[in-house]
């Protein structure tokens, strides 16, 4: 028998839209019409709402999480009837994971890019070439240091 | 935004187009004049931030560096215009929470204060299509042609953050979306509608495998159908299309060579711009069969 872990919860709580899982009651609408659902045999929002609600955060913030196959298309939004945004709820699981160091490492690599050059593309002499070929003007630089004054 | 009649807006073409598919950006400058827009460019942009990979790190640092991209603009007092759907997806889901939630909005606003600003809420966010619809016209967009694609026959791939959450992006039922089609009618091409027309392209999702089944079952849905390329407006679900048909040919053991074209591409054509302009060598798939249909092979080896 697991037990619910309510620091977990409060922790979802304070999350930009982690709060709106304690809606959720479970009709299931969002599965229905879950391309990741359609695709992959363990991935269910409806289940993913239940655990958060029962607040399992051990399996939701493992680092082989099933939240990580969700493809953000935000079908489910549309489909909840209780504006639940579970897409929303999963990213905010999403930013739980970085305390327990179990974020992606693709996730962390796209945060360093932005926090050193203000972009996630690389700005290369062979990329301005092409964008001159198009009459398109060099990539402008980015006011890095207000980035990096901004974030935490 | 509307100046003597004229629409002036600032383009926020973000980091997969700027660095990755400038020939989408070129287009776009290449055809809005004729439509009677003007853009005007701002210093100080940065990335959205991307409504994936840095959103999954921390949403609030996420909204704190959109909200300082809504400022630049605001400051210029112009409105945005995005030409991706994962910059729009961001930034207008940072107005909506902005709006939304003052605790936040007092949060952002005392991190942005460090830099000397603050976001006020007096600039929208668009995306293109939508503003070319709503504030252009179509019938101002068939005035802009020196030539119609008649015969082309286009299927359209929506891509999710155009149309969802619908109540955030305010551009059409996310169900039966119609702004693509109709505006590919009104430069003389054919709709084709498809089984998978709003299935996602499953760039998103971070497991190895998904992706390719999704893409491979929208382009076999496809594949059942006569048509000559596929039509967007999203730089990621083109980088799931064009890039990848390759990689899925070899996987898969099938033959997908279905061309893919940014819509302002199709526009630029028809307004007479010539194929090179448009960029279309940067495609992985040719576009040389589009082009021959359309009597501009000639112009383009390639």
């Amino acid at each position: 028998m697991t037990s619910i872990n309510f620091d977990f919860k409060d922790k979802l709580d304070k999350i930009i839209g982690g709060e709106l899982h304690s809606y959720c009651f479970q009709c299931g609408a969002c599965v229905g019409d879950c391309p990741s659902a359609r695709y992959s045999n363990r991935f269910n929002p409806r289940l993913i709402m239940l655990q958060c609600i029962m607040g399992q955060a051990e399996e939701l913030l493992a680092e082989d999480s099933v939240i990580w196959e969700c493809t953000n298309c935000y079908n489910c939004l549309e489909r909840c009837p209780q504006d639940v945004r579970p897409a929303e709820v999963i990213i905010a699981l999403k930013n739980m994971c970085g305390a327990r160091k179990t974020r992606p490492t693709k996730v962390s690599d796209m945060v360093k890019a932005v926090q050193k050059s203000g972009l996630t593309g690389i700005v290369t002499p062979a990329i301005n070439k092409i964008r001159d070929s198009l009459g398109l003007d060099p990539v402008k630089s980015v006011p890095v240091d207000e980035i990096k004054k901004l974030l935490r | 935004m509307s100046d003597n009649g004229k629409l002036k807006f600032t383009p926020f073409f973000g980091c997969m187009i700027s660095t990755k598919y400038p020939q989408f950006e070129a287009a776009v400058r290449k055809t809005l004049p004729a439509l009677g827009v003007e853009l005007v460019d701002l210093e100080g942009f940065s990335c959205c931030p991307d409504p994936i990979y840095f959103k999954a790190f921390d949403k609030e640092e996420w909204v704190t560096l959109a909200a300082r991209n809504l400022c630049v603009a605001e400051e210029a007092g112009l409105d945005l215009i995005t030409c991706c759907s994962g910059c729009t997806a961001t930034l207008k889901e940072a107005v909506h929470l902005l709006h939304d939630d003052v605790g936040l909005r007092d949060r952002v606003n005392a991190r942005l204060e460090k830099v000397g600003r603050e976001w006020k809420g007096t600039s929208k966010v668009r995306h293109i299509v939508t503003m070319v619809r709503d504030d252009v016209g179509l019938d101002k967009v068939e005035a802009s042609l020196v030539r119609k694609l008649d015969g082309l026959r286009v299927a359209i791939h929506y891509g999710c953050h155009l149309l969802k959450p619908s109540k955030v992006m305010q551009v059409d039922d996310p169900d039966r979306p119609t702004i693509l089609e109709d505006l590919m009618n009104a430069i003389g091409v054919e709709a084709v509608e498809h089984e998978e027309k709003v299935l996602c392209c499953g760039k998103a999702c971070m497991d190895p495998e998904m992706p390719n089944e999704m893409t491979r079952d929208i382009l076999k849905s496809i594949q059942k159908l006569d048509v000559d390329c596929m039509g967007l407006i999203c730089p990621t679900c083109f980088d799931e299309y064009d890039v990848a048909q390759i990689k899925l040919s070899r996987k898969f053991k099938e033959e997908f060579k279905l061309p893919v074209i940014y819509y302002f591409q199709l526009l630029g054509l028809a307004q007479g711009l010539a194929p090179e302009e448009m960029g279309f060598k940067r495609h992985k798939i040719k576009v040389a069969p589009v082009l021959e249909k359309l009597d501009l092979a000639a112009r383009q080896p390639g």
